[in-house]
């Protein structure tokens, strides 16, 4: 029992002795010179390179970079393309498809395991087995569930229902969707995970208070449990948003860009202007991307953060 | 009790003391021969990294050769470059074309250039070039006359080789299942309206007309098909070497852009996304009536044993004259120190010059061989039409990539596949949108 009275925890008692002449560093020098290796690769890789890509922006590079400005002439270009603006369309449909969807499902499932099942592991762990496919499988196995020759389409025609359709991944203007179909399918899992989470942290006694007031379950859900779990949520957006906005592989092997490229995302649209010598205008492309993300995703991060600060989390 | 300090030593955390170990760890210690083992290992793996170097230095040659037929023809090549006495070894990177492409471009950007690669002439190999990253090879006269003019044109750069080609590949071709034609009662046509004629009698008998893979590359082939077909040899180019817009703006483009519309309604719904190895199956399989590819499509005909020109048919896609759209592979040469490199990369060039091995390595590839004089005995009947057609240089004409930037390139491919895959465009609006990324991407 003296050990518990003393105040200083054990490990600290337990450091090998300073050698006399070797000054200690505190453990927040250390931890800052621990963290400079990771802090510079960072900032080369994000800050440096982006910094690179808004400079060829403005340059006529083709193939190989090039450092002649060209002023706006790529944006320009970038603008008066087509495919541009079918990309940034796209973009926000399959953003707004795959986050509400994806939350959705995810808070749904959350909510249903929550309530108590009998093989709640095995939920857990089978409605999270989507996560672990790369986005290529995905793309590939639902590319061949869609197609209608092959897929669903002709699976239910083979049972009867011979009128049945189901092209969308053929259609010009529904291909997108099941592009968000794949990705729902994949990530709901991951907010299902963070959502059980968030609910599991919140205090069990709003349920027995809930239970003496005599208010009914989903009232509870959504005015009592939910506003507590803004965190989850927060956490949730932001990767789903991550998520969508990167979107590359998934379009290459589920649509190919769609039929012409009416399912195209912005990635492959840069990522096939630099193998066509245009690293120029894919730059440009780039740029415009990250302004968007940055205008969609700002003012949220800053408003949570703001809150965070506040609250004192 | 709950207090924080209790819950530290006998709740969930474990004291941090129990966690350090208790006694230093144990010395190693190895006896003597042990040791001397260890020093005998480390000298010999120190001392390989000094291995001597080989009196002949191999070539490094990266290639995407590497399906059975493009590695049979490889083989040729390495047979006759080994036999001349020079060594190479070799950096297969598999996949299309352009995954190979941008391989060779980073490598020689990153500064380790490789000794001879694979590429194919355009703009791409003109920009390197440019920038000094390409070893010019000595230029053959012989060679020169040879080969068609174009060609040689395209292989130059200041006035020197900085590419050799390897083969033709042709895009204007037409396959047909013959089978599928005679059923029918169908003729295989020789104009765009006689195919337009033949197509709606095919699509009544529930035979798909065309089959297609609906990707980009494929559409644009259906496309400068149609181009050459109704405009004629001088037409094409005008637009596609010249990029003369008011070629574009005229009647004739307005005609094409008709009959590439009105080609749309007799594709089948699973042609979107669809491969073109796939697609060359629907059409043996006989689901379909036409295809229209490149003559690399042979190579999937005869391996399901079939021999092209019989079950399936080849023609040049309907034309008034005779044509031959080509797209040219060649291999290029990366700048390299060592003079001892330097002979090796002209003795690549000198074999793949070599008319014997021109020959050979087209007949593996199903391609023709880049010289002009060379006989047609053991080639493939569609081969020996397409030998005698390029006889004539009026017949000569290039795929776009050779003549256009790659940006322009790609750009007509994204206007044309959009009129083709939204059907509710006008051929006056798709002939726009084609006018508009010339403009936009000059």
């Amino acid at each position: 029992m003296s050990e518990a009275c003393n105040s200083t925890p054990p490990h600290i008692q337990a450091q090998p002795q300073v050698r006399a002449g070797r000054r200690r560093l505190s453990l927040k020098t250390a931890s800052f010179l621990a963290m400079i290796p990771t802090a510079g690769l960072v900032a080369v890789v994000f800050y440096v390179f982006v910094g690179w890509t808004v400079v060829i922006s403005f340059t006529s590079s083709r193939l190989l970079p090039s450092y002649t400005f060209v002023g706006w002439q790529q944006y320009r270009r970038l603008f008066a393309s087509n495919r541009w603006w079918t990309t940034m369309e796209n973009l926000a449909i399959y953003a707004s498809t795959l986050i509400c969807g994806c939350m959705a499902l995810g808070l749904m499932l959350a909510v249903l395991i929550d309530r108590g099942t009998r093989f709640e592991r095995l939920y857990r762990t089978s409605l999270m087995l989507p996560l672990s496919m790369s986005f290529v499988v995905t793309g590939i196995v639902w590319q061949w569930l869609l197609n209608p020759g092959l897929g669903i389409e002709h699976a239910v025609r083979v049972l009867g229902w011979d009128e049945f359709r189901f092209d969308w991944l053929v259609r010009s203007d529904r291909s997108i969707y099941t592009i968000a179909l794949a990705g729902i399918w994949q990530q709901s899992g991951m907010c299902m995970a963070i959502f059980l989470a968030g609910l599991r942290s919140v205090d069990g006694n709003f349920w027995k208070a809930a239970r003496v007031d005599a208010i009914p379950t989903w009232r509870v859900y959504l005015q009592i449990i939910f506003p507590q779990m803004r965190t989850a949520f927060f956490t949730a957006f932001v990767l789903m948003f991550a998520a969508a906005a990167k979107s590359y592989d998934l379009v290459v092997t589920l649509t190919g860009g769609g039929p012409g490229f009416a399912s195209d995302l912005p990635a492959r649209f840069v990522v096939e202007h630099l193998a066509r010598n245009e690293l120029g205008m894919g730059a440009a492309g780039a740029c415009m991307l990250l302004i968007t993300i940055a205008a969609a995703v700002g003012p949220y991060l800053y408003m949570e953060m703001r809150r965070q600060k506040i609250v004192g989390l | 009790m709950s207090s924080g300090i209790n819950n530290y030593r006998h709740g969930h955390k474990q004291p941090a003391a129990a966690r350090l170990p208790r006694e230093p760890l144990p010395r190693v210690k190895l006896s003597r021969t042990e040791r001397c083992f260890a020093l005998i290992a480390g000298a010999l793996l120190s001392l390989s990294t000094f291995a001597a170097a080989p009196s002949a230095q191999p070539l490094e040659v990266m290639h995407w050769l590497t399906s059975s037929h493009d590695a049979a023809a490889l083989a040729v090549v390495r047979e006759a470059f080994t036999s001349r006495g020079g060594s190479w070894v070799e950096s297969p990177m598999p996949g299309p074309g352009g995954t190979g492409r941008t391989a060779a471009v980073n490598r020689i950007v990153g500064g380790l250039p490789p000794g001879a690669f694979q590429f194919s002439l355009g703009s791409q190999l003109v920009e390197l070039a440019t920038a000094g990253m390409i070893a010019p090879v000595r230029t053959n006269t012989q060679w020169d006359a040879a080969i068609p003019a174009s060609i040689a044109l395209a292989s130059k750069y200041g006035g020197r080789d900085i590419a050799v080609p390897m083969n033709i590949r042709g895009e204007n071709w037409m396959f047909y299942n013959s089978a599928v034609l005679r059923r029918a009662g169908v003729a295989v046509p020789r104009t765009w309206d006689d195919f337009l004629a033949a197509a709606i009698k095919l699509k009544a008998t529930g035979i798909t007309p065309i089959a297609l893979g609906g990707q980009a590359w494929q559409e644009r082939l259906l496309f400068n098909s149609v181009l050459l077909g109704t405009g004629g040899r001088e037409f094409y180019r005008r637009i596609y070497e010249q990029v003369d817009e008011r070629a574009i703006g005229s009647a004739a483009m307005l005609r094409t852009y008709s009959i590439f519309g009105a080609l749309r309604q007799f594709v089948d719904s699973g042609s979107p996304g669809r491969r073109w190895n796939q697609t060359t199956a629907f059409l043996i399989q006989g689901h379909a009536a036409f295809l229209f590819m490149g003559d690399w499509a042979k190579n999937e005909i005869i391996a399901v044993g079939l021999e092209p020109g019989v079950q399936i048919g080849c023609a040049l896609a309907p034309a008034p004259e005779p044509a031959y759209i080509m797209m040219v592979d060649a291999f290029a040469f990366g700048r390299l120190k060592t003079p001892a490199l330097e002979a090796a990369q002209n003795l690549f060039a000198q074999t793949l010059r070599d008319p014997k091995v021109q020959a050979r390595m087209a007949q593996k590839l199903g391609a023709i061989p880049v010289r002009t004089d060379i006989s047609d005995s053991g080639f493939d009947i569609c081969s020996k039409h397409a030998m005698s057609i390029i006889r004539e240089p009026q017949a000569q004409l290039l795929d776009p990539f050779l003549t256009l930037a790659g940006g322009l390139s790609g750009a007509l491919d994204d206007a044309i596949s959009q009129y083709w895959n939204q059907k509710e465009l006008s051929a006056e609006q798709g002939r726009k949108m084609f006018l508009e990324a010339v403009k936009n991407n000059r």
